[in-house]
C-alpha cells in the first residue's frame, strides 16, 4: 500500500514540523519522504481533503467491545470499524465481558481475535477474579500475556485492602491499576446527577461525593503503598482538585475524563432521553468548568470515550430501567473538539489523545518521521461533523449525538501497513 | 384562553400559569354539573379513555373514572402491580396494544418517574400522568390548589408548608410548581433524611421544626410516608417520626393562628396527623377529595378538545 498524503498540517508538539503543510509519502506501511511538496510520480493513492491535519494516531484509553458475550451490542469487527472511523489506531479494551477477560486465555482471546485489525488492541485485565471484586486475579500472567492495565472496569473495588492488595502485587512487574470511584452505598442506584434537575425531575440522585470519596479513598491507598494508581471517568469538580493535591505532592496518580463529560451536563436529561444516562452521570455546569480546567492545567492526563454498546431494548425504556452509557467512537474527538476547541490549543489536546495514554502504558509512541511506521490520524479541526444513524457502524446506536453539529472532522487512519478513510 | 397550552398533562412544570386558570374556570363548571340531579355530560361521547394503573391505587383511579364516566367516555381499565413489570417490557408492550386499539387518551400511573414523559413520546394519543414515581402527580396539585382557592379565593402571598417525605413525594414536587405559579409562598418540612438536598434550587426552604413551620404557613398540607418508595430507613421508628412531625390537635390548638389543614391521601391516622386533626373544621381533607373529580373532568376535557 503506497499513499501520499497531500497538503497535511502536521499536529505533534514533539515534532519539528508541528504546524507546517506537508506532504507525506508511505510506501508499505514506512513514511519514506516528508516535504514540501512530493510529486506523485508513482502508482501512489493520493490523500486529499479540505482543512487536512495529520498526526501521529489517537489512542482511546477505555472502550467496550462487549466480545466475547455481547457481540449482539458489538463486537471486534463492527467496535474497531468505529474506532477506525473515530480516528483511533489503538484502544484499550475494557474487560467485564462474558465471560471477564481475567486470565492469560483471555488476554490472549482479544490479541488473537484483533491481530490482523487496523487499529491496535490492548487488553485490559480483571484486577479481581471474574470481576467480582473479592480475590484478585492473575494480573502477573495477564501482564505478560499482553494486558496493559488491570481494573473491574465501572464495578468500583469497595473493598480498599483489594485495592491495596492489587496496587502492591502489581509493583513488582510495573503494572497499573484503573480504579473507577464510585462510592456503592452512596451511588445506591441512583439514575441521574444529584442536583437541581433530580429534584425537578423527582428522579434518584448519584451525589458527587459518591465520587469523590473513593478518589480520596484512591489517593490515600497509593500513597500508603508509594504505588501508581489511574482514576479513571473523572466527572466533580472536587474529585479534580483532590487529584491536583495529590500531584502536587508527588504521589503517582493519573486521571481520565470523558469526552462527553466536557461538552454536557445534567440539563440535558431534563427530557428524560436515556441517550444521556451515563455513568458517572452528566454533572453541573461548574464540574464542566473545572474539568476543562483540570486538562489544561494536567491535571486530567487523558480523554477517553468511554465508548459503551447497548441494544436498543436496554435504551427505549423507562428511565430507571435503561443501562448507562453511550457509543462515542466515533464522535469522541468531534465531542472533546466541540468542548474544548476555544480553550486548549489543538496540539495540547491531541496530546490528551496520542502520547499521555501510551506513556502512561509504557507502550512505545509513533513518530511522524522518515523511515518509521506510518501509525496516523487524518482531520480536519474545523470542518463540520453531523452524525446521521445510517454513519454509525457500530452495531448500537445509543449515541445522544445523532443529528447534532460537532467541530472537527476525522478523515481516516494508517496504520499496519493498512488505511481506512470515511 | 381556551385551551391549553400543551398536548399533555405530564407535569404542573410544563404549564403555563393561564393553563391552571383555565382549568380551574372548566372545573367551576364541572363542579355545578356533579352537584345536579343529574350529572353526567355527553361532552366526551365517542373518546376512549384507558387507564393504566402499574401502581396501586384507589382514590386517584375511582375518581378519574369518575370523571371520565360522568363525561360520557369510553372507559378502559388495566391495574398491574408494579412488582409484576420488569425492565420496561409491559410498557413498551403496553404502548403498542394501545396503539392498536385506537384509544384517544390515556392516564396513567406508573412506579418511574419519566414513564408518562416516555408514553407521549411513543404514542400517538393524548397522556394524563396519573403520578410518576417521585416525579410528578399534576392532577393532585391541581386539585389541592383548586381547593385552596375555593377557600382563600387568591392564593398571591399565602404561606404554605408541606410536611413529610418531600424526597420520595410527587405530590410534594407538583404542588411546589403548581403553588408557586399560583403566587404563593412554598417551603417544606420533615426529617432532614427525607428532603432532596437541592430543594433550594426550586426557590423552597426548608424548616426542620414543625412548631415553627405551623406558626408560618397558612396552610399545612401534611403528607404520607412513603414506604414503599423507600429503600432504607430514613428515620427510626414511625413512633419517633410522629413525636416530631405528627400534627395532633394539641400542637393545632397551640398556634397563634387558625391554619388549614390539607392532606392527599391516604392518610395514616395517628402518624403524620391524628384523626381529631383530619375530621376538625380546620381541616379540607374531604373538600379535596370532591374537587378531585371535577378538577380530572376539566382536564379531560380540556385535553380532548385537542383531539383531532
Amino acid at each position: 500500500m503506497d499513499i501520499l498524503i497531500k497538503s497535511a498540517v502536521i499536529v505533534d508538539n514533539n515534532s519539528n514540523l508541528n504546524g507546517q503543510k506537508m506532504d507525506i509519502l508511505i510506501e508499505k506501511g514506512i513514511i519514506v519522504k516528508i516535504a514540501k511538496s512530493i510529486k506523485n510520480s508513482g502508482n501512489y493513492k493520493e490523500l486529499s481533503y479540505p482543512d487536512l491535519h495529520v498526526s501521529i494516531g489517537w489512542f482511546d484509553f477505555r472502550a467496550n467491545f462487549c466480545d466475547p458475550g455481547n457481540e449482539h451490542k458489538e463486537d471486534f469487527t463492527s467496535g474497531l470499524k468505529a474506532a477506525a472511523l473515530g480516528g483511533f489506531t489503538g484502544v484499550v479494551a475494557m474487560p467485564d465481558t462474558y465471560p471477564t477477560i481475567d486470565s492469560k486465555s483471555g488476554i490472549e482471546y482479544v490479541i488473537n481475535k484483533t491481530a490482523n485489525a487496523i487499529v491496535n488492541v490492548y487488553p485490559a485485565g480483571c484486577l479481581s477474579e471474574k470481576a467480582e471484586g473479592k480475590e484478585i486475579a492473575e494480573m502477573y500472567d495477564m501482564h505478560n500475556a499482553g494486558a496493559v492495565v488491570f481494573t473491574d472496569n465501572k464495578k468500583s473495588i469497595e473493598n480498599p485492602s483489594l485495592l491495596t492488595r492489587a496496587m502492591l502485587y502489581t509493583k513488582s512487574f510495573n503494572g497499573l491499576i484503573m480504579e473507577f470511584p464510585n462510592e456503592k452505598n452512596i451511588f445506591n442506584n441512583g439514575q441521574i446527577n444529584e442536583g437541581i434537575v433530580s429534584t425537578r425531575l423527582g428522579m434518584k440522585g448519584i451525589p458527587s461525593l459518591a465520587e469523590e470519596l473513593q478518589v480520596a479513598r484512591a489517593i490515600y491507598l497509593a500513597e500508603y503503598c508509594d504505588a501508581a494508581i489511574h482514576l479513571t471517568n473523572i466527572s466533580a469538580k472536587k474529585s479534580v482538585e483532590l487529584i491536583k493535591q495529590a500531584k502536587a505532592k508527588g504521589l503517582k496518580v493519573t486521571a481520565d475524563v470523558n469526552s462527553y463529560h466536557l461538552l454536557l451536563n445534567e440539563t440535558a436529561l431534563e427530557t428524560f432521553d436515556s441517550n444521556y444516562k451515563v455513568l458517572p452521570p452528566l454533572r453541573t455546569k461548574d464540574d464542566q468548568k473545572e474539568l476543562i480546567k483540570g486538562l489544561k492545567e494536567g491535571t486530567i492526563d487523558i480523554i477517553c470515550s468511554d465508548h459503551t454498546p447497548e441494544n436498543i431494548e436496554n435504551k427505549k425504556c423507562e428511565f430507571d430501567h435503561a443501562a448507562f452509557g453511550i457509543i462515542n467512537l466515533q464522535t469522541s474527538f468531534a465531542v472533546a473538539h466541540t468542548a474544548i476547541k476555544n480553550k486548549l490549543p489543538l496540539a495540547h489536546f491531541i496530546e490528551k489523545i496520542t502520547v499521555s495514554p501510551r506513556q502512561l502504558l509504557h507502550l512505545s509512541i509513533p513518530e511522524i518521521k522518515e523511515k518509521t511506521a506510518a501509525n496516523l490520524t487524518l482531520f480536519s479541526p474545523n470542518s463540520e461533523t453531523k452524525l446521521a444513524t445510517s454513519d454509525i457502524v457500530s452495531k448500537s446506536k445509543n449515541s445522544p449525538f445523532i443529528g447534532k453539529k460537532l467541530n472537527g472532522k476525522v478523515y481516516g487512519v494508517i496504520n499496519k501497513n493498512k488505511v481506512l478513510v470515511g | 384562553m381556551s385551551k391549553l397550552s400543551t398536548k399533555h398533562l405530564l407535569g404542573i412544570k410544563y404549564l403555563q400559569k393561564e393553563d391552571i386558570n383555565l382549568i380551574f374556570e372548566t372545573a367551576d363548571h364541572f363542579k355545578q354539573v356533579i352537584n345536579r340531579p343529574i350529572k353526567k355530560v355527553p361532552s366526551l361521547r365517542d373518546i376512549t379513555i384507558a387507564n393504566l394503573f402499574f401502581e396501586n391505587s384507589t382514590r386517584t383511579k375511582l375518581s378519574f373514572e369518575l370523571a371520565e364516566k360522568r363525561l360520557s367516555a369510553d372507559v378502559i381499565n388495566f391495574a398491574s402491580s408494579s412488582s409484576s413489570v420488569t425492565k420496561g417490557e409491559t410498557l413498551i408492550d403496553t404502548v403498542n396494544n394501545i396503539l392498536s386499539m385506537k384509544v384517544d387518551m390515556v392516564v396513567m400511573r406508573h412506579p418511574n418517574p419519566g414513564a408518562a414523559y416516555f408514553l407521549s413520546q411513543h404514542v400517538d394519543a393524548k397522556i394524563i400522568n396519573a403520578g410518576d414515581g417521585a416525579h410528578e402527580h399534576p392532577t393532585q396539585a391541581l386539585l389541592d390548589g383548586y381547593s385552596m382557592r375555593e377557600k382563600y379565593k387568591d392564593l398571591t402571598g399565602k404561606n404554605i408548608i408541606i410536611v413529610g417525605d418531600i424526597t420520595h413525594s410527587r405530590v410534594a414536587l407538583s404542588n411546589i410548581f403548581c403553588l408557586q405559579k399560583m403566587g404563593a409562598n412554598v417551603k417544606v418540612c420533615g426529617p432532614l433524611t427525607l428532603i432532596p438536598k437541592y430543594i433550594n434550587s426550586l426557590g423552597v426552604e426548608v424548616i426542620s421544626n414543625l412548631k415553627e413551620a405551623l406558626e408560618w404557613c397558612d396552610i399545612a398540607m401534611m403528607l404520607r410516608i412513603q414506604l414503599e418508595r423507600q429503600d432504607t430507613k430514613f428515620f427510626p421508628s414511625i413512633r419517633e417520626y410522629t413525636q416530631q412531625y405528627g400534627l395532633n390537635k394539641e400542637l393545632l390548638d397551640s398556634l397563634s393562628k387558625k391554619i388549614t389543614i390539607m392532606h392527599p391521601g391516604p392518610i395514616n391516622r395517628g402518624v403524620e396527623i391524628t384523626s381529631d386533626v383530619a375530621d376538625s373544621n380546620q381541616s379540607i381533607i374531604l373538600n379535596q377529595v370532591e374537587n378531585g373529580v371535577a378538577i380530572r373532568m376539566a382536564v379531560l376535557y380540556l385535553l380532548a378538545g385537542r383531539v383531532d
